[in-house]
């Protein structure tokens, strides 16, 4: 390990423990209880848009459909769990995960021969046939009205149904992932998939396989958006269409880019700072024009996301 | 627009002053008469000493309603309601000055769930109401239960929230949840019979939205209706939100059972009502029956004499004809200069019973097992006529009237041509 | 389905279609000129509907308001284009960002002005007197106004050609969709071509509004789903071409349509399954170019 890696590695170590512990030194604030389930739903959706970032900001892979896998593995998660009738974590997660991986092997292997916008499109389409799934098969996922009663986990006897125990499940898999996409981006995969987003004629001239580059990517980050997916069914203990919805594939774009994409932190940051609008600003506040403000803003005066600006203040 | 404000602002002047009227005690009148003899300031003393004396520790409710998406306009007609019923009881319900906290749940059950859990665990609310969209009210159904709060729900009519259920799916009753809208067996099953039995009708053909919501309006009304030996002879089904309705329409059109049921409303009501008069369907001879959402307030108000003819169900009308309903529409259209729609009932009532119910305690919230018996055994007369909780499964019992839409004057209205006393929803 | 019933839905499935082309060519016109995925579009319609009907209101001549809302967004996008998109040449993602902050911004600010006749409450724009009664066509009563977007459309893609094809700006712009490098290299003023151009989309996408107005009403949201549909007509078509515009509007408008008859359980994505299956055989749309340098 270099030595800036260390000091990367001991200040991640620092804010991780910082804010696993919230709850605990918190506790005498009001909003405590409040404020520790909403950094819950921002970790859950930094797992989300950290791993689309893997296709958006690492292999340039623009995919509009990313909820699928969201949906996907909360689906997969809640059903298994209630058939089974097991709240074992490593049942339902790993059912979130095995289920959101199919099916972005099948969404991937079809997208993955288009490009750019076609891409795009293609993944917008076919997610929304996963949607209409989710919204029509009603005896599988509850149709329109949601599937509810979702129980949360026990892992070896340790039972996350308390709000704070929830809260440590959140932040250790949420530092895991992180661990492991920090780990992906340092590798030679991780830059074999920016040399896909740069010039994929010369990763193909120089004997890569591009194509199956960028299927594998898509399929562990559709497996990784089922992490999240799963998170999401414990802490609300519902999962609806709306998790499979467009508007969801959409939040998850937006918060890669207004981070910054292509950067780890960047995603975490997008997703405080949509989640933030949408659920803690006074109801009284246009949230919707606020968050349209929030987006020029960004883009007019923190070119490549706040993660960016950041960099560039700091060199300066 | 300025002179709109000034009207509405004079409007507001007025009502706040005959609400003060109505709500002050005779002695806070007697403390107010000397202030037109000059002496304002000892006299504003006077009254801010009495309701220091007599106000009970400050209630907080609050009210989760969409306020942006599709629903929009649900929420801010709820909220009027909501902000007029509190302005005439002078801001106070038993005693208690009342604070009410809104929050947008923007048509999403996970920020609906969020804000709930704000209510809970930040602003520590003494009750909750609200909720338009029914996945909402179902994903909150846990939290609300297991924080043993207690929620009035003034839309959501999935018939599951008021029912028991097999595992509790998609949704079962709560001691803590009461409603006072309806449930989708409310408004859909009694016309049913009502068509079958009253009516004469031999054969229908159903047309709803594509949801939870339409299928299960389209199942109850299946049921009253072939229960009375009606025959259904076909049915189909429209995506929520599509674009044009057109294809649909003309798809009613080549098949022979003029009686027509539908389940729409707000937007897909209007195009359905257009499509339905563009295609020539009422000079073919066909009938729209429906749910009352079909033609209500906001359709009315676009589609107008299109959706002439038109007999749907709901508990109440504007045209309703009791003095309830009388006084509210009054204030409402002094207040806001608009005709009050049936979300801003559901909502009027929902306080109307927390307010009655607190009474009861005497303003006591701590209780809840004293408050929910308390809400169960309120009683009274809402714009809708007589109002009261199945104590068993917390929905009301209310009439429901049928109604036919006519023109006249110029004005599109729903006039009541038959009323079912007493609708129960079976759920137990 | 007998020949009738086919006939009628093949009249709706055309003037459906004809609305989807009015919707999309300004989307297809920027994206091919300025290498652009415009996100507003969806909003930049909702606006012109809603000025469409404020001017209607103020007139009483529809007539009047397909004539003011066009001008109306042109002078927004004449704004737009300068202000906020000519320094993200080429920065896809950085567009996608800020035409999704502006259309939330554009039609959150529709929601607000509850004081204009705006708001969120559904409203409609009536039809054009003369256009508002039914013809009988092959024994059943079709709505005029349906045979008017009909005309209308076909019209307008005629007069986008007739431009195209004829006129200076027209050949710049085939010239610009080819390579607007070697236009700027051959001493053409691109910044102020793509401010015409955009201007030019934005208007297409305001009179889309107001054509589609009395059909597809005014409400929340109508701004998502023009978008989504415009999106779809121009990527099943192939992007940035006129041509393509017109067959993925031939294309989807039908086959939407007539998928919702046949096969009714499929309506909720059954455009998404057209294009789909479109993409899947045609990775370019169906008159695309292999140009895939992104």
């Amino acid at each position: 390990m270099s030595r800036s890696t260390r000091i990367r590695a001991a200040i991640v170590l620092a804010v991780w423990v910082a804010l696993a512990t919230f709850p605990e030194w918190s506790v005498a604030w009001e909003s405590s209880r409040f404020a520790a389930g909403i950094i819950r739903q921002i970790l859950i959706f930094a797992i989300f848009a950290s791993s689309l970032n893997l296709l958006v900001g690492y292999a340039g892979l623009p995919s509009l459909g990313h909820a699928a896998f969201f949906g996907g593995g909360a689906y997969a998660a809640a059903i298994v769990a209630q058939r089974l009738g097991t709240d074992e974590l490593l049942v339902s997660l790993g059912a979130a995960v095995a289920g959101a991986a199919l099916l972005a092997l099948v969404v991937g292997y079809l997208a993955v021969r288009a490009v750019g916008i076609f891409f795009l499109m293609l993944t917008l389409a076919l997610a929304q046939m996963v949607f209409a799934i989710a919204f029509q098969a009603t005896d599988l996922t509850g149709g329109s009205n949601g599937f509810s009663g979702v129980h949360r986990p026990v892992l070896l006897g340790i039972d996350f149904n308390a709000a704070n125990d929830l809260y440590l499940l959140v932040c250790a898999v949420a530092l895991l992932v992180a661990l492991l996409l920090w780990r992906l981006a340092t590798s030679s995969y991780g830059r074999a998939l920016v040399g896909v987003r740069e010039n994929e004629r010369r990763m193909r001239a120089l004997g890569y396989d591009t194509r199956t580059l960028k299927l594998s990517a898509f399929v562990l980050a559709g497996a990784l958006a089922g992490v999240a997916g799963a998170l999401s069914a414990y802490e609300f203990r519902f999962v609806s269409p709306n998790d499979v919805a467009l508007g969801t594939s959409v939040a998850g774009f937006v918060m890669v880019l207004i981070g910054g994409a292509g950067t780890l932190v960047g995603p975490i940051v997008g997703a405080a700072v949509v989640l933030s609008i949408e659920r803690v600003l006074p109801s009284q506040l246009p949230a919707q024009m606020v968050l349209g403000i929030v987006f020029i803003a960004f883009v007019v005066f923190a070119r490549q996301g706040l993660v960016g600006a950041v960099r560039r203040a700091v060199r300066a | 627009m300025g002179k709109r404000n000034d009207a509405a602002a004079e409007r507001g002047f007025r009502i706040s002053r005959r609400a003060f009227l109505i709500s002050s005690s005779a002695a806070a009148l007697a403390a107010c008469a000397p202030s037109t003899t000059g002496n304002a300031a000892s006299s504003a003393a006077a009254t801010t000493a009495a309701a220091a004396a007599t106000a009970g520790p400050p209630l907080k409710l609050g009210q989760l309603l969409p306020f942006t998406k599709v629903y929009a306009e649900l929420g801010n007609s709820m909220k009027r309601s909501t902000d007029l019923y509190l302005k005439l009881k002078g801001n106070k319900l038993a005693n208690r000055p009342v604070t009410v906290i809104y929050e947008d749940e923007a048509n999403d059950p996970q920020v609906g769930l969020a804000k709930t859990q704000k209510f809970i665990d930040q602003d520590k609310v003494d009750v909750m109401l609200g909720v338009v969209a029914t996945p909402i009210a179902y994903a909150i159904r846990n939290a609300v239960d297991s924080a043993k709060m207690i929620y009035i729900d003034t839309n959501a009519g999935g018939n599951a929230l008021t029912r028991t259920t097999n595992n509790c799916t998609p949704s079962c009753k709560s001691p803590y949840i009461f409603r006072t809208s309806f449930s989708s067996y409310q408004i859909s099953e009694p016309i049913g019979e009502y068509m079958a039995s009253k009516k004469g009708v031999k054969e229908v053909f159903t047309f709803v939205a594509d949801y939870g919501f339409g299928t299960e309006s389209q199942a109850d009304f299946t049921t009253g209706f072939t229960k009375n030996g009606g025959k259904i002879t076909g049915s189909l089904k429209a995506p929520l939100g599509s674009a044009d309705f057109v294809p649909f329409v003309t798809q009613l059109k080549a098949q022979p059972t003029k009686d027509i049921y539908s389940f729409f409303s707000g937007a897909d009501a209007v195009k359905y009502i257009q499509a339905w008069n563009q295609l020539g369907l009422p000079a073919a001879g066909y009938k729209m029956n429906g749910a009352g959402f079909l033609t209500e307030q906001d359709v009315l108000a676009v589609v107008k004499e299109q959706a002439n003819g038109a007999i749907t169900s709901l508990f109440w009308a504007v045209e309703l004809d009791n003095p309830e309903n009388k006084a509210f529409k009054d204030a409402y259209q002094k207040e806001y200069n608009l005709l009050p729609d049936v979300f801003a009932v559901q909502a009027w009532d929902g306080m109307q019973a927390l307010d009655l119910a607190l009474q009861a305690t005497k303003g006591d919230t701590s209780d809840k097992q004293k408050l929910i018996a308390a809400l169960e055994a309120v009683k009274f007369n809402s714009p809708r006529g007589a109002f009261e909780f199945d104590k068993d499964t917390h929905n009301p019992i209310q009439d429901m009237y049928m109604r036919e839409v006519k023109t006249a004057n110029g004005q599109t209205v729903n006039t009541i041509s038959d009323k079912i006393g007493r609708v129960t929803d079976p759920g137990k | 389905m007998t020949l009738e019933d086919a006939l009628q839905q093949a009249l709706n499935g055309l003037s459906f279609g004809a609305l989807l082309f009015i919707l999309a060519a300004g989307l297809s016109l920027i994206f091919g000129m300025m290498d652009v995925v415009n996100l507003a579009h969806g909003a930049f319609y909702m606006l012109g509907a809603y000025v469409a009907l404020s001017v209607t209101r103020a007139t009483g001549s529809f007539w009047a308001a397909l004539v003011v809302a066009p001008l109306a967004l042109a002078a927004l996008g004449l704004l737009v284009e300068p202000l906020l998109l000519r320094r993200l040449r080429g920065r896809h993602l950085d567009q996608v960002l800020i035409t999704i902050g502006l259309s939330l911004v554009i039609a959150d600010f529709i929601r607000l002005r509850d004081d204009w006749g705006w708001g969120a409450t559904v409203r409609s724009l009536p039809f054009p007197a003369g256009l508002d009664r039914s013809v009988a066509i092959a024994g059943s009563d079709y709505p005029t106004y349906r045979l008017f977007v009909i005309a209308f459309g076909a019209g307008l893609a005629l007069l986008l050609y007739v431009l195209h094809r004829r006129t200076r700006i027209g050949a710049l712009v085939r010239a610009g969709v080819g390579d607007a490098e070697m236009l700027s290299a051959l001493g053409v003023d691109t910044d102020r071509l793509f401010t015409v151009t955009f201007a030019i989309g934005a208007g297409l996408a305001g009179l889309a509004g107001v054509v589609a107005a009395p059909v597809f009403g005014l409400q929340p949201g109508m701004d998502v789903d023009a978008l989504i549909y415009s999106l779809i007509v121009v990527v099943v078509g192939g992007l940035g071409s006129l041509s393509g515009a017109v067959a993925g509007s031939a294309v989807v408008g039908p086959a939407d349509t007539f998928g919702k008859v046949l096969v009714p359980q499929f309506a909720l994505a059954l455009i998404f399954a057209i294009m789909a299956l479109v993409l899947l055989f045609r990775p370019t749309g169906l008159l695309g170019r292999v140009r895939i340098g992104r």
